[in-house]
């Protein structure tokens, strides 16, 4: 991998399902360090996109590449291995692990091996010891013992991000991180995400929360009805005229609908 | 120790081996609803090793227990396939052909069943029940029991987290068949006497109760479920012919029916199973709860199991 | 001729398993739910109406009930019991994370009513057989060499106009379109205002009313019955169920009559010992190499449970 080649690109991949075009030729790099955003109206296969990135779909046609290895037939649990992790737009943490039990899930492709399975995981071993230490890092050490289904959303919201974490990824896709999330909420989640992105990992989100988005990432891509209508900085896409017309339009017709 | 304890001690210490093989499978979220089968597998492998041909109770409990863990693998491949109620279905029909075929075979006695030499003693199965505890404890506090519990909250997050969901299940099936057949070779050494009528569906619905009633989040579940059922009928025993008594009344019998008093431990278990599926889904023994108990611990290390 | 007569006696036989099949069909196409308790009801459908012929109303209200109203009394109580069984195991369904034990627990609720009704029956009424008096049950006619009982005849046509009357009304009845809708996508039948509360509880009453008419047409046919009657017409009716398809309701018939055939057969061939192993052997079959069946829809059954 030569040090100008992208970490993630997509070249025209193209994703239908029951005859109904999801995805249509898309493409586009993600470079290491980047903080990307993934944008664009309901429905408009972002989340496809993740699903098609982290290997729960396989495109119809087309190429992903990640760190210079062509992935789209690696299979799902080997992707997280090659570094790359995400979280879910609905948190789907484990909800009867306690916190510190999902991010030592988290740490299963460090782990590896068959005999990293017979090792216990209680008291001093060193993957509960690390997923402590990061939990710490990340101010959420009050809660290692709890389990998962009895905490606040946000808090929640937060370990999910942080179990993707724990794999040390290169590129760390989050799924509307910010959604349900207050203001104060979403501000120590921006300065969390830069605390990671600081430490070296590429970040890709999907979000509706244009403050968050702007503050937070320098490019964004932006996806309508399936395809990629703008690829750039982050400060110019709200003069972007497609781009326009897809928010308007939708937002046009959101309030016609009220009407 | 009065042979009637001696009894009871060795069928509580079966029962509990029994409902850890039905747990693992279980706690993954595979219900097992086949675990009479896996445990006649194991029975008469132990059985017929030692009535042909009078090998040592050692050897024929470990036949036993490799059998039933072989065939578990086996079977868990194309069984694991299925989903859903497809998956209880094929677990149940297993038992089923397990029964028919052991029924229909001549050498394993048929429906005449067989006489087991090499008689164990109530200890014994004590000592695997207590060996097999802490093994499972054991097993739920490595990463490979911290998989099959994410496998059971959700199997397609667990794969993106780089789980190999197939080979956890799998292995969680063959662990949980071995089990069964431990407890099967127990059940033949400790009662000199099989027969497939014994291992009949009903059992295997008996045993998938008692880890579901237990509950299925932690290693607990399965020791509660099964000592409590285990222990409920002796616990009944002054309780019941009063009750007894007062509905052959109600249903205007005059003396010719002879309730089997068997019967009425099942009626609770059943009854405890809607009211427990009604107000406590999650079983009896739950994650939360045993962290409140394991209050004398510091409370950064958290829950250890 | 003597394998025609024993074909023809295979339709007879797999009559009553279909419509027993064709009731666990129901519950699993519509609500995805595998309903155990529905040999029980059968069961309770052939006990009652002995027991009201026999005995009476209870607390000494009548003296013996002629057969035809005993039975029609008895399919009233096994109505009555399976809306009992929807109160407490389908009603209390809520999903709360969406893990594997949590889709189980209907499943698991009828697996406690099996046992509290059986058990119940057993108490009341003792384990034997009993004698049911019926009309004649050996009344047969003679059709061009093939010999056919009368009340077995009745069955049939029954069981025909029962399977004609289920799928006409799910075909083109309001209450029909709802059970479509929900078996569809619960969550979406509820959003286009179909009543679930109100529209579930008509899957149960079907199911009551098809146990409760197999159970009488049982009774009638063989003149006896037992607290273990269910247990056979279930698990053949379950395979019956498997090999036609789940969900399907031509499937329950046409896998009813299909294990009829393999029951006759093998007895015929094989000897009765090699049912067991046959009829099982066939579902494990279906359900690993073909699981949505002859005529099943390959979604229902698929998901979480």
């Amino acid at each position: 991998m030569s040090a100008h080649s992208p970490l993630l690109s997509l070249k025209d991949v193209s994703k239908g399902f029951f005859g109904l075009q999801v995805i249509t030729d898309v493409s586009f790099d993600i470079a290491a360090g980047a903080r990307m955003a993934l944008i664009g109206p309901n429905g408009a296969g972002k989340t496809t996109i993740f699903n098609l990135i982290s290997g729960v779909y396989t495109p119809d046609k087309g190429q992903i590449n990640f760190a210079g290895q062509e992935i789209s037939l690696v299979p799902s649990r080997k992707r997280i291995g090659l570094g790359l992790a995400r979280s879910f737009q609905n948190i789907r943490l484990m909800p009867h692990l306690s916190v510190v039990e999902n991010i030592m899930l988290g740490q299963q492709s460090q782990a590896g091996g068959l005999l990293s399975m017979a090792t216990p995981l209680m008291g001093r071993s060193r993957w509960r010891r690390e997923a402590e230490d990061l939990l710490a890092r990340m101010n959420l050490e009050t809660y290692p013992g709890e389990v998962v289904a009895t905490l606040p959303y946000g808090i929640r919201k937060k370990i999910e991000v942080v179990r993707a974490l724990a794999s040390n990824p290169k590129l760390l896709m989050l799924d509307e991180p910010a959604a349900g999330l207050n203001p104060n909420e979403t501000a120590s989640l921006r300065d969390f995400l830069m605390g990671i992105s600081e430490a070296g990992t590429t970040i890709l989100i999907v979000e509706h929360d244009m403050g968050l988005v702007r503050s937070l990432c320098d490019q964004a891509i932006v996806l309508n009805f399936g395809r990629k209508i703008y690829d750039g900085l982050t400060r110019d896409v709200q003069e972007d005229p497609l781009v326009l017309e897809a928010y308007l339009g939708s937002r046009h017709a959101q309030e016609n609908a009220h009407a | 120790m009065s042979g009637y304890w001696a009894g009871i001690l060795s069928i509580l210490a079966i029962n509990i081996i029994f409902a850890y093989g039905i747990f693992i499978p279980v706690a993954s979220g595979q219900l097992n609803l086949g675990g009479a089968g896996f445990q006649a597998v194991g029975a008469y492998s132990a059985g017929w090793l030692s009535a042909s041909f009078g090998l040592p109770v050692s050897v024929t409990i470990a036949f036993g227990i490799i059998v039933t863990g072989v065939i578990g693998v086996l079977i868990a491949f194309p069984i694991l396939r299925t989903k859903g109620v497809y998956l209880v279905l094929a677990t149940f029909a297993f038992a089923e052909v397990i029964a028919g075929a052991i029924l229909s075979s001549e050498p394993l006695g048929g429906a005449m069943g067989i006489s087991v030499p090499g008689y164990i003693d109530w200890y014994v199965s004590v000592i695997f029940a207590g060996l097999v505890t802490v093994f499972v404890f054991y097993l739920m506090a490595t990463r490979f029991g911290l998989t099959i519990r994410a496998i059971h909250d959700d199997e397609d997050v667990s794969d993106l987290m780089g789980v190999s969901v197939r080979n956890v299940k799998v292995a969680a099936f063959g662990i949980g068949a071995a089990l069964t057949g431990l407890s099967g070779g127990l059940y033949a050494h400790s009662f000199s006497y099989i027969e497939i009528q014994g291992f009949n569906a009903l059992v295997s619905i008996y045993v998938l109760l008692y880890v579901l009633l237990g509950g299925t989040q932690t290693a607990w579940g399965p020791l509660v479920g099964a000592t409590f059922f285990t222990l409920l009928p002796e616990a009944l025993r002054s309780v019941l012919p009063a009750t007894k008594n007062f509905l052959v009344t109600l249903f205007g019998e005059t003396g010719i029916v002879a309730p089997p008093d068997e019967s009425w431990r099942f009626v609770i278990l059943g009854a405890l199973t809607v009211l427990m599926m009604v107000f406590r889904p999650e079983g009896l023994v739950t994650r939360t709860m045993v962290e409140r108990l394991q209050f004398w611990r510091p409370v950064s290390r958290g829950v250890t199991q | 001729m003597l394998l025609l007569q024993q074909f023809v006696n295979s339709i007879m036989l797999g009559s009553v398993y279909v419509t027993v099949a064709v009731a666990f069909t129901l519950t699993i196409g519509i609500l995805n739910f595998l309903n155990f308790t529905i040999p029980t009801l059968f069961m309770i459908a052939g006990m009652m109406g002995w027991a009201l012929s026999y005995y009476g109303l209870p607390l000494g209200l009548s003296g013996p009930l002629p057969w035809p109203i005993a039975l029609m009394g008895a399919v009233v109580l096994t109505i009555i019991a399976s809306l009992i069984v929807e109160r407490f195991t389908f009603r209390y369904l809520k999903t709360k994370y969406g893990d594997s034990t949590e889709h189980a627990i209907p499943l698991v609720s009828s697996l406690g009513f099996l046992l509290v009704l059986e058990n119940l029956v057993r108490i009341g009424y003792g384990t034997d057989s009993r004698r049911f008096e019926g009309p004649d049950a050996d009344l047969t006619m003679n059709i061009g060499g093939i010999f056919v009982r009368v009340p077995q005849l009745v069955s049939l046509a029954v069981t025909v106009v029962i399977v004609l009357g289920l799928t006409m009304m799910i075909k083109h009845s309001r209450i029909g379109r709802g059970l479509r809708a929900i078996a569809e996508n619960p969550d979406a039948a509820n959003i286009l205002g179909v009543d679930t509360r109100r529209i579930v509880p008509v899957v149960f009453i079907l199911t009551g009313l098809l146990c409760g008419l197999a159970g009488a047409l049982f009774a009638i046919n063989y003149g006896e019955v037992s607290p273990a009657m269910g247990e056979d017409i279930g698990t053949k009716a379950i395979a019956g169920m498997v090999i036609g398809g789940l969900g399907s309701i031509w499937g329950a018939v046409l896998g009813g009559l299909i294990v009829g055939l393999i029951e006759m057969m093998t007895v015929h061939f094989f000897g009765a010992d090699t049912v067991q192993v046959m009829v099982w052997g066939a579902l494990l079959l279906t359900l690993l190499a073909y699981p949505s069946g002859l005529l099943g829809h390959n979604t229902i059954g698929k998901g979480k449970l």
